[in-house]
């Protein structure tokens, strides 16, 4: 499928590069901090299941009611499938609407935050963002819920707020990844800010930016789907009503319209990704 | 040859306009679906702020002494989740990996598995699971294994794939025991994307957890959802603002963690 998935996760890039440039491996040492994490991690681990205090014997019926209603979960109910799939229609219309507000949003933002061409604004707009982050999509929405009513809107809002959020991050990291000479260069020849932005920064970063979008995009339709379950519309509301009926032949038909739409996404988004960064 | 060269180019500026303005229309057609309009926003916009600077500020930190134990449960939730995914993981990978994989039956079976489990979200899983399981904690650690599975299975796996096949067969060609290469060649190429992937779903799995008890999976989800429910929105907002100190705190942590690593 991908070849490089962990490459858009962001957070193995460098990690790779510094292996390649490793000519020689060196000799693994044990790093004194590293062990020290590992055995606080281990002792974290057993803290952490005691304070939990699971209930193994409970554990071990659940998962045997559990395997009973998937038993009742086939035949799939089909008898609604025109208003669940127009659910799932809502469910992707607020994705689509949310990101592309956000990457507008984000688009204008992240030049303000990119700390080589906009350095006055950079911190503020910056903290603004990582606390837009920080707020899971679905608190967004319970309060917009709260504030406009429940429906397809404050979903829209919701997604739109969150991804705003990390794209102003991830877009000035781009910015700021751009080459110092070529802003230089054009900064000698008496370019104004909006010319250096649009014939210096914006082509060296519109690949990156492109493909950070379809990766929001698909991480917003997963958001999408479980947003209908406090009420903001679309699919994860008919599984949530499913399930409070009892009804598991509707909730197995449900169920698998969301991992037939969240997996069309993931082969769709794999394949555009590979397309984008062969291209860039 | 030049011409052709232009023409090509028109070609391909008339695509991306093409892809761009299809993106547009499909954007307008949803949101005259959903009835979205910027009117619609404005109109909210002003409810919506009044309701944050109003009703939800000031935070409310006298309920501080409640909210620790659901914010301390979001974090155990997560870290035990993700440990115990990472190892069955590792087992899964082995299965899922092709350079690896006993046979190619196998492989695809473990790889439909762990995208079945990673594509359903895990809120969803919640949903499902709170049936069998019953309200609390344990239904919160369940759906974030499952989809610890889903998503670190396939991680590892590609890891595997891209293992140097060169330094295992340098390593066996010494006369290693396969305990020697695998501990010589396939561990340490096999470490700094372990963990990091590990830890990269940690911090997914603390940002799920923190809104998994809405529906039922314990921690500070409940919190937020029973203060909106009865109007207590200042305590409401004090959850919200150790959300976002947990996801800082964690965000931080791994960070510092990884750095070591690289």
């Amino acid at each position: 499928m991908s070849t490089n998935w962990s490459e858009t996760a962001g957070k193995l890039s460098n990690l790779k590069q510094q292996q390649d440039h490793d000519e020689f491996p060196r000799k693994p040492r044990m790093d004194s901090v590293l062990l020290a994490a590992s055995l606080f991690g281990i002792a974290f681990f057993i803290y952490c299941v005691i304070r939990l205090d699971f209930d193994y014997y409970g554990i071990y019926r659940g998962t045997l009611t559990f395997i009973g209603s998937f038993a009742n979960m086939f035949p799939p109910n089909v008898s609604d499938w025109k208003g669940i799939l127009s659910a799932g229609l809502v469910t992707l219309q607020v994705a689509v609407v949310g990101t592309v507000l956000a990457v507008v949003a984000a688009f204008i933002l992240s030049f303000l935050a990119a700390e080589n061409v906009s350095p006055r604004t950079a911190k503020a707009v910056k903290g603004f963002a990582s606390f837009l982050r920080a707020v899971p999509t679905l608190v967004w929405a319970l309060i917009f819920i709260v504030a406009v009513g429940l429906g397809p809107f404050p979903g829209i809002l919701a997604i739109c707020v969150h991804a705003t959020g990390m794209l102003i991050k991830v877009f000035s990291q781009s910015i700021e990844e751009v080459d110092e000479g070529a802003l230089e260069a054009m900064r000698a020849t008496g370019a104004g800010w909006l010319q250096i932005m649009a014939h210096g920064v914006l082509p060296n970063v519109f690949t990156s930016f492109m493909a950070w979008s379809v990766f929001r995009l698909e991480i917003d339709i997963g958001e999408s789907v479980i947003l209908g379950a406090v009420g903001a519309g679309g699919i994860g509301w008919e599984i949530s009503n499913a399930m409070r009926a009892y009804e598991f032949n509707t909730v197995g038909f449900v169920a698998f319209v969301i991992f037939l739409m969240v997996f069309s996404v993931e082969l769709l988004t794999n394949r555009l990704k590979t397309k984008i960064r062969r291209r860039g | 040859m030049e011409d052709r060269l232009k023409e090509l180019q028109r070609q391909k500026k008339l695509q991306a306009w093409l892809v761009a303005a299809a993106i547009a229309a499909f954007t307008v057609w949803s949101s005259v679906e959903t009835g979205f309009s910027f009117s619609e926003l404005f109109k909210g916009g002003s409810e919506i702020f009044r309701f944050i600077f109003f009703d939800f500020l000031p935070p409310d930190f006298s309920k501080v002494k409640n909210l620790i134990g659901p914010a301390l449960d979001t974090i155990y939730i997560s870290f035990v989740a993700m440990i115990v995914g990472a190892f069955m993981s590792m087992v899964l990978a082995f299965f899922a990996a092709t350079t690896t994989a006993p046979s190619k039956m196998i492989q695809v079976v473990v790889r439909a598995f762990s995208s079945v489990m990673r594509n359903i979200p895990t809120l969803i899983w919640a949903i499902l699971l709170v049936f069998a399981y019953g309200l609390g904690t344990t239904v919160g650690c369940i759906a974030l294994i499952i989809t610890s599975i889903g998503t670190l299975t396939r991680a590892y796996a590609e890891i595997l794939e891209e293992i140097d096949m060169g330094q295992v067969e340098a390593i066996r060609a010494t006369g290693a025991s396969y305990s020697q290469v695998l501990g010589q060649a396939v561990m340490p190429q096999f470490m700094p994307g372990f963990i990091g992937w590990s830890l990269y779903k940690l911090e997914l799995n603390i940002r799920a957890s923190t809104i998994i008890g809405m529906v039922g999976g314990g921690g500070l989800g409940y919190a937020i959802q029973k203060g909106i429910k009865l109007f207590q929105y200042q305590e409401v907002s004090l959850a919200i603002i150790m959300v976002i100190l947990i996801v800082l705190m964690t965000e931080w942590t791994t960070s510092k963690v990884r750095e070591r690593i690289i």
